[in-house]
């Protein structure tokens, strides 16, 4: 999995490109990590390329989700391809993380 | 006997990497097997990766050597079966037949729960220093 971020204005966006699984997890916890360290708590996760997740994927967005509200700010998803929405849809995650249909409107309304 | 139309198996050390190798032969096998729609795929290629990643995670070794992870899946006109083994591994204790959905906090903890809600049957056979996951689903979807 290839993951990169920008910081925009008011939150920074992190695009994760390939497979989210238990190999690349951990990559994904670190550079939340990192933003989250670097000040700023107001997260999206675009999964547009995001092809395939798994349990340890999930795990890793929830852990994800909690140090970005832990900081004061939020982690939400955007673009879910059909494999993600599946295991969202399965776990009843989709209640918890908010999914958006892009980056750009995940925190357009604050 | 059923016709299988198309199987690929894999062997090798239960390391992350080798998750990403089951990926590959899924992927492998889809093309062997074109005509499997994609719901079934997704289902089942997840309920595979769950299964195979439960073993490196979670398999401890009988004795100094190391797990071996084992994948074994067929196909055939009516149905997919995936065989996720554990080579030199203790006998899991207890074995959870119905396991429970973990709520929002939790960040483990799913991966039984969903294999039960992606495939039709799943069974567990323990047999000389072998643990294996049974995973099928049938029928397929048109």
């Amino acid at each position: 999995m290839d993951l990169s971020y920008e910081v925009k204005d008011s939150y920074a966006e992190i695009t994760a490109a390939g497979r989210l699984n238990m190999v690349s997890a951990p990559k994904l916890r670190d550079m939340v990590a990192e933003v989250v360290a670097k000040g700023t708590s107001r997260i999206v996760v675009n999964l547009e390329q995001t092809a395939f997740m798994d349990s340890s994927g999930l795990g890793a967005l929830i852990g994800c989700l909690k140090a970005a509200r832990q900081a004061g700010g939020d982690l939400r998803i955007a673009s879910v391809q059909p494999q993600v929405q599946m295991v969202l849809g399965l776990t009843s995650m989709d209640k918890v993380l908010t999914s958006y249909p892009s980056a750009a409107e995940a925190f357009g309304d604050d | 006997m059923t016709e299988v139309l198309a199987r690929r198996t894999m062997r090798q050390a239960a390391r992350p990497q080798a998750i990403e190798d089951v990926h590959a032969e899924l992927d492998s096998l889809w093309d062997a097997a074109s005509f499997v729609p994609d719901m079934d795929r997704m289902t089942f290629a997840t309920a595979v990766i769950e299964a195979a990643s439960n073993v490196v995670q979670h398999a401890v070794p009988e004795s100094t050597e190391p797990v071996e992870l084992g994948v074994d899946i067929s196909v055939t006109p009516a149905r997919l079966e995936a065989r996720v083994s554990a080579f030199g591994a203790v006998c899991p204790d207890p074995i959870d037949t119905d396991p429970v959905m973990p709520g929002g906090e939790a960040e483990s903890g799913r991966g039984l729960a969903l294999i039960r809600a992606l495939v039709t049957t799943v069974t567990f056979k323990r047999q000389d220093g072998t643990n294996t996951w049974i995973l099928s689903k049938s029928p397929l979807h048109d």
